[in-house]
């Protein structure tokens, strides 16, 4: 689903946010990205979002080599991701259903659709009930839900959540990495971003480690609790954005 | 793009209209005012080529005769000025005719010219020679002058060197105002629309990572800064054609004598200039409109 080869981002003015990093996140899993403040972890998610380009390497996305990616196909390749952020990026004006059925308006979504999906996916973040609230009149946790249900909005086949737990509660940080479970369950790739070791080892899960933009660590639970992820299943990297449908 | 989304973005551009309601003012009126003085300048140029052009149909050379010609002589000049090629009418114009004139000029004032009547006439007969071409003025000019009895010639050639001198200073003055305000037009319109692209950043934002193309990114903006313009052509019409009303209304009230004739005469009719004045106000704020929205999207919005 992800390819990095040899992947290096120098910001303009110098910073290398990146350097030489390479990894494979096959389609379907659940991974978190852990590393510190500044370690490098939003500019990873920023080259696959393509909002960033690489300054050298190859980045892979569902079989597409975003380095070569046209600029007017980036919009088409984003409906295929769903991104929650630390601060939600709700539209304060607009209630929980009418911040989801935005990003369906602005994609040339009929309105027709939009009134089943919205309630669908509100529904689908237990959120069913709270579908005409302001986001000033829910709680983090219920903010972060919206988000998420705007992210799932598109039946994206990836998830991509940076520090998603940031700013709720512990409880309910919980709870949202279990509704991300819940969605990886049913074949959607996850990645998750975060400075939270605690978080990362609750869930026994794959977790690479940036450092100071390296890759210093990649392990997933192996029948010896943590091991060394060794990358054989390259098969899948180049498949197109499968038909998993949420 | 589907109906229900080209109203939902449609309507985001006229919601900022609204949001925005002290820039939007502010660039409606800057607009409008431009468009005004615009159109203005449009109309007076476009009245004094009207007048031009009225006063080159009315290129008569006046042929004074010699004042104590007999009636066999007068006889042979007029003959020999009818028999010229090149000219499209003759009119003798006698000593009474020409008092006559005068005046119908003077309007109310016209019993001035009471004491001058009859052997007191100081005016001289005339004729009046409309040439075909006014390019050929120079040797018309130089035939009537060697036909004997003729005492003096009076080619049209000052009175239309200084209209034609006055239409191509109101000519050059209008494009240059039309130029300078249209400059400042875009820039009010591309800063206003900068702030409502300061002001909707966070949806802009979110639209970017929900997959939104960079046109239905940039379509509210296209609206609001056309619908500016189009707000702004409106009030300019109908600002700019009550004015011309006014203009058209005292100019056939108020004017009297020669003025009226000249100005009653040439002044373009409300039916041949409505359409132009809506349809060109409409347009070009239409187009400005889009011109600055253009200019600051492609500067601020990051797409
Ligand atoms: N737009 C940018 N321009 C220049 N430097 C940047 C930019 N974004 C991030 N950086 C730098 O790149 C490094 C990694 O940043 P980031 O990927 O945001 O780290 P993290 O998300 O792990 O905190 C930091 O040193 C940061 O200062
Ligand atoms: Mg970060």
């Amino acid at each position: 689903m992800i390819v990095f080869e040899n992947v290096t981002k120098v910001y303009p003015g110098g910073n290398t946010a990146l350097k030489d990093l390479s990894l494979h996140i096959r389609k379907g899993e659940f991974v978190f990205v852990l590393g510190h403040s500044g370690a490098g972890k939003s500019t990873f998610l920023k080259l696959i979002l393509r909002e960033e380009k690489a300054t050298s390497g190859r980045v892979l996305v569902g079989g597409k080599d975003l380095t070569r990616l046209k600029e007017r196909e980036v919009p088409y390749l984003r409906r295929n991701m769903g991104v929650v952020f630390q601060d939600f990026r709700l539209i304060p004006t607009m209630t929980a259903y009418e911040n989801v059925a935005f990003a369906m308006r602005v994609t040339n979504i009929p309105e027709r659709k939009i009134r089943t999906r919205v309630p669908y996916v509100l529904k689908l973040v237990g959120l069913g009930e709270k579908m005409d609230c302001l986001p000033e009149h829910m709680s983090g946790g219920e903010q972060q839900r919206v988000a998420l249900a705007r992210a799932l909005v598109h039946s994206p086949q990836l998830i991509i959540a940076d520090e998603p737990t940031g700013n709720i509660d512990p409880e309910l940080s919980l709870e949202m990495m279990e509704l991300l479970s819940a969605i990886n369950s049913v074949g959607i790739t996850v990645v998750v971003v975060t400075h939270e070791h605690e978080l990362a080892r609750r869930f026994h899960k794959r977790v690479i480690t940036i450092d100071h933009g390296h890759l210093v660590r990649d392990s997933e639970p192996g029948k010896n609790g943590w091991g060394v992820h060794s990358d054989e299943a390259g098969d899948e990297a180049d498949a197109p954005l499968g038909e998993v449908r949420l | 793009m589907n109906w229900s989304s080209f109203k939902y973005l449609a309507h985001q551009g006229l919601h900022s209209l609204r949001a925005n309601r002290l820039m939007t003012v502010a660039s409606i009126g800057v607009l409008t005012a431009c468009l005004i003085l615009t159109g203005i300048a449009g109309l007076f140029g476009a009245n004094i080529n009207s007048l031009v052009a009225y006063l080159g149909d009315q290129n008569e050379t006046v042929v004074y005769l010699e004042t104590d010609l007999t009636e066999e002589q007068i006889a042979q000049v007029d003959t020999a000025i009818r028999s010229m090629t090149g000219i499209a009418s003759v009119t003798y114009m006698s000593k009474d005719a020409v008092l006559e004139t005068y005046k119908g000029y003077m309007g109310d004032s016209a019993s001035l010219w009471d004491g001058f009547e009859g052997s007191e006439n100081p005016f001289m007969a005339n004729y009046r020679v409309v040439l075909e071409d006014l390019s050929d003025l120079d040797a018309k000019v130089a035939e009537l002058e060697a036909i004997p009895g003729v005492a003096q010639v009076n080619p049209p050639t000052e009175l239309a060197g200084v209209f034609l001198g006055i239409q191509k200073a109101v000519n050059i003055a209008a494009w240059s105002l039309v130029v300078v305000l249209v400059v400042v037009s875009v820039v009010v319109i591309s800063n206003t629309i900068r702030l409502t692209v300061f002001s909707r950043r966070k949806e802009i934002n979110i639209m970017k990572y929900v997959g939104a193309t960079n046109g239905f990114i940039r379509m509210p903006f296209f609206v609001e800064g056309m619908t500016s313009g189009f707000i702004s052509g409106c009030i300019a019409s109908a600002a700019v054609l009550g004015g011309y009303a006014l203009v058209l209304y005292f100019s056939a009230r108020k004017l009297s004598g020669l003025w009226a004739t000249v100005i009653g005469a040439s002044l373009l009719p409300m039916g041949q200039v409505w359409y132009w004045v809506v349809g060109g106000f409409i347009l070009f704020g239409v187009l400005i409109g889009s011109l600055g929205t253009a200019i600051s999207v492609r500067k601020h919005l990051k797409v």
